[in-house]
């Protein structure tokens, strides 16, 4: 016995798919914020076929500025995608359990950032199908290896760590099966937040090794520990420090485009604290290695660190807005309790933070490549193609949506069914 | 990779780094076998019904998860963490080693207009049950889950022989094209269904002696009445910009005609379904 | 890093470079290209979106203009490309000290093209295309690359190949002296270019640097470079060397 599919039945269908006790706009209003990320979506992948199928012209890359806006997206979003394992260190390790109200947001971020990432770094390298050679015959000695390793691990980690989230939807854990593996493996995620410390504390580090390895290239090359340059600390710290600021963004952002409470107010509050604290941290040693880099490092491959700063636009004000406008002073928005007591004040200065360690990332590996090395060279210019950009766009629109899914479908704030019920607790 | 792919050498770097990620990876799936297998191990021990009404329980807003206790007053604010299976929770037990156990009572009382027979027992999913002869029992739903159901469209009833589990899925009430899960209040096994014209809608025969510790009678049902129609009022409240649900203290009989928009979010989570 | 098994004695290849005999013709640059299968440019390819291993820049020093041709420069300490490559596409041969570039592993990620300060290292940025008919000419002995790979100069490889295997034809080794010339070395009209073995105290490279006369290009990063230049007048060694704060 079939009967036709009404559009109310549908609506009906669709809307028992989100759990019982929050509330989601209709299918229609919901599909209609999808739909330009959804175009957005479409442009950026005919955009990647481009370069995917005819090859690499399709880009304003060129022999000297051989890597350009994808590897700035990929260690961006990969530091704000430090949120979701801090997040998971902080409550299956350290026992803060205020961060029970956004680990599923942060998993979800953290999967979202990573798989873009990977992504746009299949379009970036130019022999994709050989990615494998890289497991294959590693060089045990290149950071970008260490970087391939660690971040094939955590994504699977992941996507471990999304796996409980996703069974969690309302007609899925009705299957037993699904319901009891869910379960199980809920339990020991503290397996995997060790695991997912552990591969990001590398990867993340390694990220930052990737430059300051690079012994070519004297503005971002770096004395270190070991096999360790100096930048693999402090992407380590700066990422730990901007992933719950991020958290806390995103969380206000959603708050905002689904009108509902979705956290208590003491949430924020945890994730201001945590960002700002190792923020201050970043920033001081950030600052001790800037010394140290200008007084000792360059020099003595012949460059004077005042030269570096002769290009512009990249004068000194990019590294005084780092420091002071970017790190200090969210530093200080957010480990001042007077300051964060105002939830405007702990946004900015988590919007602040967010945008201090993009610009980081921005100066690791835009700036590094437009200074000259040889001395009668000119800086480099780049400006990306519109593939670039497109494919650009296609991570972030690829992350909206994935994170508008799950958010309709699955329960990313277990907070927001209790604070629909009966407002705060204490 | 491996000794056998070309190039590889025994140097200290590639065996700590290989040594790492190789590690890395067994346990990750380890971990992941092993939560294969204690599923596998809960499925054969009978247990998986139980565990997926746990996981979802923990989901539920905490004063749906009251303890039983705390509804009387003996212990105020406590939140129920055992998904509702006083057999297992030590407190309980504790209780009832000094006597504490509430006493089935007898006949009838009108709360808020409804009538609610004191002669059986109650689960927290709004299911009665009610000893029948030779070791039967009968399950229906309670004055306050017919209230919410209304005239259901179908109930979706298992087929005599099914083993129920407590806490997992008894049977399914449909209305306007959805349907809301009752949960089981006992084990046991299906011995026939009810007819719309019944008020009990299964009978069972669950493991002799029957076990009811973890259900509510007597003086409890009273408290956990009260609390369940202030649960209702603070959903359907939320749910539809508070209508009168009650008229002159007294329940509306059919919740699925007053809030037909909302009447699948509003009975089931009363009805503690997710 | 894969080391390879080096047979008898090791080599260091090296060449010197004579500024004040380059007069920029760029010859060297035709040779190479024809040398080792260079397509032309793509439309619209510009100096640093094309394919050339050697590269002459004509630099203003102050009065006197002076060319100066830029190859892979062969480094031999801790070299930056070789280092960074995650799978082993780049290796630094000890039988001869050439940094060999593999492009069959390679996958194109670029991170040796970043690492290396003299940019000498090309990306295919599409396939290659070579006009009709102009395939007649491609040198057998060398193997053109693929789109999404890194090349760059390897010293004339396909002609140090040619070499050995004639001397195994003629009953030798092939260790000694270096018997063979990169392209560019010998296509330079002016005789600017040396080619020898650093090892081979007698080769006119050797003497040169023992005597001082040589230096190398951005010495203080410490990348030991095997290709020398050399100039008379300060300007110019000023204005390419890149030894500015030392």
């Amino acid at each position: 016995m079939t009967t036709a599919l009404t559009p109310s039945m549908l609506l009906q269908r669709e809307r028992e798919l989100i759990r019982r006790g929050v509330d989601r706009c209709p299918l229609p209003q919901f599909l209609m914020w999808t739909a330009p990320w959804f175009a957005l979506l479409v442009f950026g992948c005919y955009a990647a076929w481009l370069c995917l199928s005819q090859g690499l012209f399709h880009t304003n890359m060129d022999n000297q500025y051989a890597f350009g806006l994808w590897i700035f997206l990929d260690l961006a979003v990969i530091a704000l995608g430090a949120g979701a394992f801090f997040t998971g260190f902080l409550l299956y390790v350290a026992r803060k359990q205020e961060m029970k109200a956004v680990i599923n947001s942060a998993v979800v971020i953290g999967l979202v950032c990573y798989s873009g990432a990977v992504a746009v770094l299949m379009v970036d390298v130019g022999q994709p199908l050989r990615a494998w050679f890289t497991f294959w015959h590693p060089n045990v000695h290149s950071m970008l290896t260490e970087v391939t390793f660690c971040i094939t691990a955590y994504l699977t980690v992941l996507l471990i760590e999304y796996l409980p989230v996703a069974l969690k939807n309302r007609k899925l854990c009705r299957v037993t099966r699904y319901a009891v593996f869910e379960y199980e493996l809920h339990r020991l995620m503290v397996v995997f937040a060790l695991l997912g410390a552990f591969l990001s504390f590398f990867h993340q580090g390694s990220l930052g090794g990737l430059y300051g390895v690079l012994r070519g290239r004297p503005f971002a090359f770096r004395e270190g520990f070991g096999i360790w340059p100096s930048t693999f600390f402090l992407f380590i710290v700066s990422a730990a420090a901007v992933g719950p600021s991020f958290i806390a963004l995103t969380t206000w952002i959603t708050e905002k485009l689904s009108g509902h409470r979705l956290v208590e107010g003491r949430v924020y509050d945890t994730l201001a604290r945590i960002s700002g604290k190792i923020l201050l941290v970043y920033v001081a040693l950030k600052a001790a290695d800037t010394l140290v880099w200008m007084n000792a490092t360059a020099p003595a491959r012949g460059f004077a660190a005042r030269g570096f700063y002769e290009t512009q636009p990249f004068g000194t004000w990019i590294l005084l807005a780092e420091i002071g406008v970017f790190g200090l002073l969210p530093g200080w928005l957010l480990v001042s309790r007077r300051a964060r007591a105002s939830r405007a004040v702990l946004l900015c200065g988590a919007a602040l933070a967010c945008a201090g360690v993009a610009l980081n990332r921005f100066v690791m590996t835009i700036q590094t490549l437009a200074l000259p090395t040889l001395p009668f060279e000119r800086p480099a210019q780049y400006w990306p193609s519109w593939q670039e950009a497109g494919t650009f766009l296609a991570v972030i629109a690829f992350g909206v949506l994935v994170y508008s899914f799950s958010f309709r479908y699955l329960t990313l704030f277990p907070q927001e069914r209790e604070l629909a019920f009966g407002g705060e607790k204490e | 990779m491996f000794p056998w792919v070309y190039g590889f050498e025994w140097t200290a770097g590639r065996i700590v780094f290989l040594g790492i990620f190789f590690s890395v990876l067994l346990v990750m799936f380890l971990t992941v076998a092993f939560v294969f297998l204690k599923s596998a191990v809960h499925f054969r021990t009978g247990r998986a019904y139980f565990i997926q009404w746990k996981s979802l329980f923990h989901e539920l807003p905490r004063a749906s998860r009251a303890c039983r206790h705390a509804l009387t007053g003996h212990l105020p604010g406590r939140v129920c963490e055992g998904a509702f299976e006083c057999r297992e929770c030590s407190k309980h037990g504790e209780l009832l080693e000094q006597g504490r156990e509430a006493a089935i009572g007898a006949g009838a009382e009108e709360i808020m207009g409804m009538t609610v027979p004191l002669d059986r027992y109650y689960h927290r999913g709004h299911c009665w049950v009610k000893p029948l002869k030779k070791g039967l029992v009968a399950v229906g739903l309670d004055e306050l889950g017919r209230r919410l159901v209304g005239r259901p469209d179908a109930v979706e009833t298992p087929p005599p022989g099914t083993w129920l589990v407590a806490n997992s899925t008894a049977f399914w009430v449909k209305r306007n094209g959805t349907a809301v899960r009752v949960l089981a209040p006992v084990d046991g096994e299906v011995i026939a269904a009810g007819g719309p014209s019944d008020d009990w809608i299964l009978k069972v025969r669950p493991p002799a002696p029957l076990d009811t510790r973890h259900l509510l009678r007597g003086d409890e049902v009273r408290a956990w009445y009260r609390r369940e129609v202030e649960r209702l009022e603070l959903i359907a409240g939320r749910a539809d910009g508070a209508p009168a649900l009650a008229d002159g203290g007294e329940l509306c009989a059919d919740l699925g005609e007053a809030f037909p928009e909302r009447w699948d979010a509003v009975c089931g989570e009363m009805l503690l379904d997710t | 890093m894969i080391r390879k098994n080096a047979e008898g004695k090791h080599a260091r290849y090296g060449m010197l470079i004579d500024l004040d005999r380059c007069d920029g013709c760029g010859a060297c640059m035709v040779a190479c290209a024809v040398e080792n299968n260079i397509p032309p440019g793509r439309p619209g390819a510009n100096a640093r979106t094309g394919l050339n291993w050697i590269k002459v820049h004509r630099i203003e020093t102050g009065g006197r203009p002076a060319f100066l041709p830029i190859m892979c420069q062969q480094c031999e300490d801790e070299t930056p490309c070789v280092e960074v490559c995650p799978q082993n596409a780049v290796e630094l041969d000890p039988a001869t000290g050439v940094v060999g570039q593999i492009p069959q592993r390679c996958l194109g990620c670029r991170y040796c093209v970043t690492a290396c300060p003299y940019h000498a290292r090309v990306f295919n940025w599409g396939d290659p295309e070579w006009p009709a008919g102009m395939e007649k000419t491609l040198n057998p002995l060398v193997s053109p690359r693929m789109r999404g790979v890194v090349e760059k100069c390897n010293f004339c490889h396909g002609r140090w190949h040619a070499a050995r295997e004639k001397a195994a034809a003629d009953g030798s080794t092939g260790n000694g002296p270096v018997n063979y010339v990169p392209a560019c070395v010998e296509a330079c009209p002016a005789g600017a270019m040396a080619f020898g073995d650093l090892n081979d105290p007698d080769s006119a490279l050797t003497r040169a640097v023992a005597a001082g006369e040589a230096f190398r290009l951005l010495d203080l990063l410490q990348t030991g470079p095997k290709t020398f230049y050399k100039t008379a007048f300060a300007a110019v060694r000023k204005g390419v060397a890149g030894e500015r704060d030392a």
